[in-house]
Order: C-alpha cells, then sequence, then structure tokens
C-alpha cells in the first residue's frame, strides 16, 4: 500500500476517498463506449426490430438476436474476401514499414556518416505533408509502371495500379516518416555503453542492431506495429484511388460499397463495421501493454 | 598480450583540444592508471585507444600493430564501463558468452571458459540471472568477466569502481589487483581517484587539461613530482603548497612564505643557497610537518610556529590545521600531540623533505638532498 501513501503526511488514502475519481473514470469509459456497443447489439438484431426500436430494447427482448445478418455480409455481400485483402495488405504493409524504419532508426540513431542529422531532419520534414496531395502523383506513377501480370498465389497486377505490391509500398512511404522519427527516438535514448560494448565484444553494426538494440527496443516496435496496423486497415482513402481493382477491396472499401448500396439496410452495415473493427480490437488489447509503454518512450525519451 | 604506444595522439572536439601530443608507452602486462581531474583528457585517451574515438593526429599501436584505422571490434581489447553496460536482455552467461559467440569460439570452449572466469569471479550462481537481478557489486563482477573470457591482448578500465559503496570499492580494487597479478596481462585503467592510482598502479600517469603531467611509479610520483599539479593531486590528503623565497639574512638563509619564515639549518643550506632570490611555490607533505616532543631520528629540523585551528584526531595520528599569515598547513602528527585548537603551538618541519617549484612555470626545481639522508 505504499503507493497511495503521501510521502509528507503519512496519511492513507482510503478508497472512499478514491471514489469521485473512480465514478467520473467509469462514467467516461461507459460514454465512450455506448456507440460500440449499439453497433454491436444492432449487427445481431433482426431488421424489423432495428426499425422499430432501440438496440437497447435487445436486453429484454434476447429473443429478437440472430446471426443472420453475418451470415449475408459474410457471404453473398463478400466481406470474408475483403477480410482477407485487408490482411494482405496490412500484415505485409506493417512489417515492411518496421524493417526499413529499424534499420534506419538505427543508422541515424548509431551511426557516424556525413549529413547524418540533414537527412533524418528531411524525415521529419516529410511529417508534415499532407498525404491528399501526394495521391495524384502517386496514381499517375503508378499507372505509368502498372505491370499488367497476375501476381502469383496473391493476386491482382505484379505492380502499380490494382496490385498488392503497389499498396505496401504506398503504405510503406506514407508510414515510414513517424516510424523513423518514433524509432530513432527511442534508439537514442539507450545506452551509448550497451552499444559500444557491443562493438568492442566484436560485434557489426548489424549484430548491433539485432542482438542488442532490437530485443530493447520491442515496446516501441510494438507500438509502432500497432499504430501502423491500424492506420493501414483502417485506411480507405488510399485503397480507394490506387486499388481501382473491386477483386482487391479491403473491408473499408467494401463497406463503403455497402453503404452505397444497401443505404437503409442497417443490419448489414452493423455487421460489416463491426467485422472490420474486431480485428484492430484483438491487435491493440492483445499489445495494450507495450502500446503505452511505447507511447512513452517516444515522447518522453524522446 | 601487447605493449601499448601512444605516440603524440591529439584530439580536438571543435575548436577545443581535449588531449594534446600525448605520448606513452604502456609496457606489456603492466598495470598504467591514468589519473586526473574530471575533464582531464583520461577518458578520452581511453576511448581512443578502444576505438570508440577517432584520433585526429598522432597514432596509437598495440603489439606493435597501428589500429589508427583499426576498427574497435578488431582491435583484440575489452573494456569494461563505468555504468558496466551489461546486455539487460541478456542472461549473466550470455552476457559473458556474447563476445565468444561472435567470434564463432565453438560452444562447449564458451561453456568453459564462462564458467572459468565466473569461478574465479565467485559469480558462479548467479550464471542464469539477469543483470537487474543483481547488486552493483555483483554487476561489476560479470562485467569483469565479460571481459576476462575474451582473453584480450589489453584490459580497459573507465572508472569501473565508482559506483560502488566506499567498502565495496576498497575490496573490488584489491580483487582486480589480484586479478590483474593472475593474468598478467595489460590493463588500462582510467580514475579521477589518487588512492585507486596509488593503490594499484605499476606506473601512473598523471593527466591535467589534455597534457601528460607525469609518469612514473607510484612512489616516484609521491616523493618527486615534476611541477606543483601532480604535487597537489597526488597523496591524501594533498601537499602543503606555499608561495616564497629563499632570503638571507645575515649569515642566516630562510625561506620565506607570506607570513611564515624558516631558518634553513646549515646542513642544507649548500642546497638552498642557489635558489635565493627566485619567486618559488614550495610544498611539503602533512608527514613532514612533525609536534616538537616526537621528532623522528635523522631528520634536518627547522622550527615554526604557528596557530591551530583545528584538530582531527584518527586515532593512530592527528591532523593539525594550522595556519601562520595567510598561508594554511596541515600537519600529521604523533597522536599524543599536546596541540589543541585555538592555541599558538610549534611545528618542526622536515625540510630534507621539502620542495620546490618555479613559481611561474610551476615546475619542479631541484634541491640537492645531500648523500648522508
Amino acid at each position: 500500500m505504499t503507493t497511495t501513501r503521501s510521502a509528507s503526511s503519512g496519511h492513507r488514502v482510503t478508497w472512499w476517498q478514491r471514489l469521485p475519481l473512480h465514478a467520473v473514470v467509469i462514467a467516461v469509459v461507459v460514454l465512450w463506449s455506448i456507440p460500440t456497443l449499439g453497433l454491436l447489439v444492432s449487427s445481431f438484431r433482426e431488421p424489423s426490430a432495428i426499425a422499430s426500436s432501440g438496440w437497447w430494447q435487445a436486453f429484454t427482448h434476447p429473443d429478437q438476436l440472430t446471426l443472420a445478418n453475418y451470415e449475408r455480409v459474410l457471404g453473398e455481400q463478400g466481406m470474408g474476401r475483403a477480410f482477407v485483402n485487408s490482411l494482405l495488405i496490412t500484415v505485409p504493409a506493417t512489417v515492411l514499414v518496421i524493417l526499413v524504419a529499424a534499420h534506419a532508426a538505427y543508422a541515424l540513431a548509431w551511426m557516424r556518416f556525413p549529413a547524418r542529422g540533414l537527412i533524418f531532419l528531411v524525415i521529419v520534414g516529410l511529417l508534415v505533408v499532407p498525404l491528399e496531395t501526394t495521391l495524384i502523383p502517386v496514381l499517375r506513377l503508378f499507372s505509368h509502371t502498372t505491370i499488367e501480370r497476375e501476381l502469383p498465389l496473391l493476386g491482382g497486377n505484379v505492380f502499380g495500379t490494382a496490385s498488392y505490391t503497389g499498396m505496401w509500398l504506398a503504405h510503406a512511404g506514407y508510414g515510414l516518416p513517424f516510424a523513423v522519427f518514433l524509432l530513432r527516438n527511442f534508439f537514442v535514448s539507450l545506452p551509448r555503453d550497451l552499444v559500444e560494448a557491443a562493438h568492442l565484444d566484436g560485434a557489426s553494426d548489424l549484430q548491433v542492431f539485432w542482438r542488442v538494440i532490437l530485443p530493447l527496443s520491442l515496446p516501441a516496435i510494438a507500438a509502432l506495429a500497432i499504430f501502423q496496423f491500424l492506420w493501414v486497415w483502417n485506411d480507405l482513402l488510399i485503397a480507394l484511388v490506387l486499388l481501382g481493382d473491386p477483386t482487391l477491396a479491403p473491408m473499408t472499401l467494401k463497406i463503403t460499397n455497402l453503404v452505397s448500396s444497401f443505404g437503409t439496410s442497417y443490419q448489414v452495415l452493423t455487421a460489416a463495421a463491426f467485422l472490420s473493427m474486431a480485428l484492430p480490437l484483438v491487435v491493440f488489447f492483445a499489445f495494450q501493454r507495450f502500446f503505452v509503454q511505447g507511447m512513452l518512450a517516444g515522447a518522453v525519451k524522446g | 598480450m601487447a605493449g601499448i604506444v601512444f605516440d603524440r595522439v591529439t584530439k580536438a572536439f571543435g575548436d577545443s583540444l581535449a588531449v594534446r601530443e600525448f605520448s606513452l608507452e604502456v609496457v606489456d602486462g603492466e598495470f598504467l592508471v591514468l589519473v586526473g581531474p574530471s575533464g582531464c583528457g583520461k577518458s578520452t585517451t581511453l576511448r581512443m585507444l578502444a576505438g570508440l574515438d577517432e584520433i585526429t593526429s598522432g597514432t596509437i599501436s598495440i603489439g606493435g600493430r597501428e589500429v589508427n584505422s583499426v576498427a574497435a571490434k578488431d582491435r583484440d581489447i575489452a573494456m569494461v564501463f563505468q555504468t558496466y553496460a551489461l546486455y539487460p536482455h541478456m542472461s549473466v552467461f550470455d552476457n559473458m558468452a556474447f563476445g565468444l559467440k561472435l567470434r564463432g569460439v565453438p560452444r562447449s570452449d564458451i561453456q568453459q571458459r564462462v564458467q572459468q572466469a565466473a569461478a574465479l569471479l565467485g559469480i558462479e550462481e548467479l550464471l542464469r540471472r539477469k543483470p537487474g537481478q543483481l547488486s552493483g557489486g555483483q554487476r561489476q563482477r560479470v562485467a569483469l568477466g565479460r571481459a576476462i573470457v575474451r582473453e584480450p591482448a589489453a584490459f580497459l578500465l573507465d572508472e569501473p569502481l565508482s559506483n560502488l559503496d566506499a567498502k565495496l570499492r576498497v575490496q573490488t580494487r584489491a580483487e582486480i589487483s589480484r586479478l590483474h597479478q593472475r593474468l598478467g596481462t595489460t590493463f588500462v585503467y582510467v580514475t579521477h581517484d589518487q588512492v585507486e592510482a596509488m593503490t594499484m598502479a605499476t606506473r601512473i600517469a598523471v593527466m591535467n587539461e589534455g597534457v601528460l603531467q607525469q609518469v612514473g611509479s607510484p612512489q616516484e610520483l609521491y616523493d618527486r613530482p615534476t611541477n606543483v599539479f601532480v604535487a597537489g593531486f597526488i597523496g591524501s590528503p594533498a601537499m602543503n603548497v606555499f608561495e616564497g623565497t629563499v632570503r638571507r639574512e645575515g649569515e642566516r638563509l630562510v625561506v620565506a612564505g607570506d607570513g611564515l619564515e624558516v631558518e634553513v639549518p646549515p646542513e642544507r643550506a649548500d642546497s638552498f643557497a642557489p635558489l635565493e632570490g627566485r619567486a618559488l611555490t614550495f610544498g611539503m607533505r602533512p608527514e613532514h610537518i612533525h609536534d616538537p616532543a616526537y621528532v623522528p631520528a635523522g631528520i634536518v629540523p627547522a622550527l615554526l610556529d604557528a596557530d591551530v585551528d583545528i584538530t582531527e584526531l584518527m586515532g593512530n595520528e592527528t591532523f593539525l590545521h594550522l595556519q601562520r599569515g595567510s598561508t594554511a598547513l596541515l600537519a600529521r602528527v604523533d597522536p599524543r600531540t599536546g596541540a589543541r585548537a585555538g592555541s599558538r603551538t610549534s611545528v618542526v618541519m622536515d625540510l630534507t623533505h621539502l620542495r620546490a617549484f618555479d613559481a611561474a612555470t610551476g615546475l619542479a626545481v631541484p634541491l640537492e638532498v645531500p648523500a648522508t639522508v
């Protein structure tokens, strides 16, 4: 109980004194969660029930609940395929960003070479470039360099528009400045002596990176992985502009299309929307410990 | 094993020179201590030797091979850092084995060498633990162990004891000395603590403001400092230093400082006479100022009256803080002394051990000591 004891007075904070704070925190959490809860409950209700009563009524009429919405969305509407597409775009784009950014960040933090500071400055400068201004140039570049042959295993073009590889590159490009910034600042905060000791032990820069820096940077890398995963998973704009081929469409794009064709069929939309949220929720809860640590690491130590 | 040669090594950070024209030969198997106040360039010198800092000019050779452009990992040296720099995610065993693994040493050899080093340092039970679960002293041993298993040509130690508490420091000091005797490898040890330097070194190199002041055995530095800085730095408590001159008053020759006058006994007059009239800085170690009642035999006594400011009883000796004019002196006298704080007392200076330095340059001025002493 030492943490709840005030050092100056030795006064013990009792549970009823903490009650107001806890009440406020719980109230905020509940308020914040209500829309998501509503979405979740609605996705299990029949269309007639949604049209005639509020979602909270489901708690008193559990007989109205059904899995039919999910069956329909996953089957007829191709959300299953879209889910796979989302994964095929998001996972490689996340891994790519982390790999490239971590190597670059190590070099910018620990290796000595000319114009190191300038290069880092330029990378950080790229953070202020609005993504929207780059879409047309990137699209033009992709449409000029498209290789219209089918990519083995995954499908889509080999490169350019309507290709997974194009999506990976685009997302990597947009994600890298922040990733390099975050990781470089974390790496720099690690003790210099560790890097020097490893060099004296006979490690090359690559070995120092893989065997000393990387294991010690897992919190920062986990945080970055969550960020990048969520960005790519939730992205609609880049997919909308660069993808073109509906068979490659990720869930966000699919839901947008559902909205235009099923604008009033809330039961379909809510099920689709919840599906798209499910994986990010799992990822977030699995790594939330790292997430908080990594946020602190990037923000405070950097 | 290898000797190390610094040849006019200079290190500049921008416009400021951290190390200037540093030349020194470290003999194979020697325990050399680089000592000096903080910011004197001793750590920079060590880092250049390790290959962690680039050399601005001059050359460093290890075992006859110039290493200026050799990467740190290829210099065959091991370093113990002040912060220990243990890899926090690895066990003690893996910390010690890391360098061997990278060098492709066979697994069975690694096992054997780590076990041997652990036995030598008494850390066999800790091999499975992580550094975070160890005390400061244990971490220190692991850091030493990591250096030992490599069997390097030379050990570099950068203030390895400064994060330990006083008792552990004394203990580890002795252990490092023992380790050096056992391994017989070249040790280069950096510290700002002159006691560590005196107790451990084969030879000491004193640095100040990036310049090497003097190199020699601990006794040599203590007895014959080449300048005022070394005189004041080596020895604890520090040498008494006061400005003054040698003056002739009729037949007598006196050493005169500010408010302080000591007659030179006739048997030492010959060595002091050549210094007459010169602006000097005099130095005398506290143990060469005695209580008149307990003067050892065979010294050249010169009597001096002074006010006793404070007395510090240490048990086996007593420190007298004396004041004469504006000159403060510290005397290390017999504990049976009758001198009391606030009173005036007489003390005896042993002029055999008076050192003289040129006031302008700070360099030692030889005072010929009679062959009989």
